[in-house]
């Protein structure tokens, strides 16, 4: 599969779940799964364990708030009647599954390039240059982002101005680490625009590093494209005939 | 309108935007620290306007999809809101800029301007919001503002009242706090990365 396919595959999913009642969330959870096991495959138990961490503590949040402090789902609240706790568990539960077969589909089709570098996998996405060169960049500058939180923390650690355990010298000098993170960071920007960057010829190179590669869209990409597009109309029938 | 230095602060400032938004949407405060970057973006190209705005939406967009992506998956639905930040950032925040890096510092009229500007920035950022949170998630996101809405909707408000309220208690607040912060790392960013940014010219080796 290409990575256009896996975008387009991702993009027509997320909007069918974004429309999706509960017959159309079920539909597009059997065509999503069907797509991890046949194109992903191994590396689909990843995307899958990666989903969870990030929907289980939202699920349970948003649960706690939905069941616990509110008590009733949103159409009995405009409807001013006094619901039940289990209405707000459904809705709970369908808003957390369409928010987990969103965040599956992304990682699923993240998998697919799982072999190739996050560079490779933008490259060959037929997006307009800048908009890569962009995302390359920010991709990159939150690593630089990490090392000069890395940095700074240790820094500061050893010159005693915070501690690595919680204190009260961590919130009163708190401030100084957000500053030297910052500080660290457009330094090592201005030595790379200024001095690194010039010598290597990075940005020059970096244009047609980023110039795609063209790979024809394969049968893979048409059938998946054909499954996405299948699931957005039945969500579509789904909601049209509901309302009638 | 996009050189080199400008694409390299957008992306400074979307990767702020992510650092901060990431770690405090994960530990659930009732605020969302989200925007620092957006509006820094705006103050360190300020006197072009136009480009402060393009700019810091951009930087805005870049996070929306970069947080979305990785952390999210409500982020995505609030880009308007990011725009409309970028936009009272470069439009009325950056108005400040000059007070913002006034040497000596002038406390007073400093903590005025971020106050004022915070308060602007999050009654806008409320009522853009409301209708998204209330029409799209019934009222609840992950954020940690899901408890001052669910407070609300307890206490017999109707969802969009309870939505709006909610965004009025807690956004101001939040906005003042990035405000003041993009101000504060805005004061003691290096006049030369100012004078790349804003086109200037190449700052000499010191």
């Amino acid at each position: 599969m290409t990575p256009n396919g896996a975008a387009v595959f991702a993009i027509v999913t997320l909007a069918a779940a974004v429309a999706a009642n509960l017959r159309g969330l079920g539909t597009l959870c059997f065509i999503v799964a069907a797509f991890a096991a046949t194109e992903v495959r191994g590396p689909a138990l990843t995307a899958l364990r990666r989903s969870i961490l990030i929907m289980l503590p939202l699920a349970a949040f948003m649960l706690a708030v939905w069941v616990g402090i509110v008590g009733r789902s949103p159409a009995e609240i405009a409807a001013r009647v006094d619901g039940s706790r289990l209405s707000a568990f459904a809705y709970a539960a369908t808003v957390s599954l369409r928010l987990f077969i969103i965040i599956f589909v992304v990682q699923a089709a993240l998998m697919c390039f799982h072999n190739e570098s996050p560079f490779t996998a933008i490259r060959a996405l037929t997006l307009p240059l800048p908009v890569k060169r962009l995302v390359v960049l920010t991709l990159s500058l939150i690593a630089t982002l990490r090392h000069a939180v890395d940095r700074s923390h240790t820094a500061l650690v050893s010159s005693g101005v915070i501690t690595r355990r919680l204190s009260l010298r961590n919130v009163m000098h708190g401030w100084v680490l957000i500053q030297s993170v910052w500080l660290t960071a457009i330094t090592t920007v201005l030595g790379r625009v200024r001095d690194k960057w010039p010598a290597e010829n990075t940005l020059v190179l970096l244009e047609p590093a980023l110039r795609p590669i063209v790979r024809p869209p394969g049968t893979a990409d048409v059938i998946w494209g054909a499954a996405a597009l299948t699931g957005l109309a039945f969500v579509i029938f789904e909601r049209v005939s509901g309302a009638a | 309108m996009f050189s080199t230095p400008r694409l390299i602060t957008i992306a400074l400032c979307a990767a702020l935007n992510f650092a901060i938004g990431a770690i405090v949407y994960l530990v659930k405060l009732p605020i969302y620290l989200d925007s620092i970057g957006t509006i820094l973006c705006a103050l360190l190209l300020f006197p072009d306007r136009w480009a402060s705005f393009i700019c810091a939406m951009v930087a805005g967009l870049t996070s929306v999809a970069i947080i979305g992506l990785l952390v999210n998956p409500f982020y995505p639905w609030f880009a308007f809101t990011s725009v409309c930040i970028a936009a009272v950032s470069a439009f009325i925040t950056s108005s400040g800029a000059h007070i913002f890096r006034a040497r000596p510092a002038q406390p007073g009229s400093f903590a005025i301007r971020v106050i004022l500007y915070g308060v602007i920035t999050g009654v806008i950022a409320a009522i853009v919001s409301a209708p998204v949170v209330a029409y799209l998630f019934g009222g609840v996101t992950g954020s940690g503002s899901a408890f001052i809405v669910a407070m609300f909707l307890r206490s017999g408000q109707q969802l969009m009242n309870a939505v709006l309220l909610s965004g009025l208690a807690a956004d101001p607040v939040d906005k003042v706090i990035q405000v003041l912060i993009a101000a504060l790392l805005y004061r003691s960013t290096p006049a030369d990365f100012i004078a790349l940014v804003r086109g200037s010219g190449m700052p000499a080796r010191a």
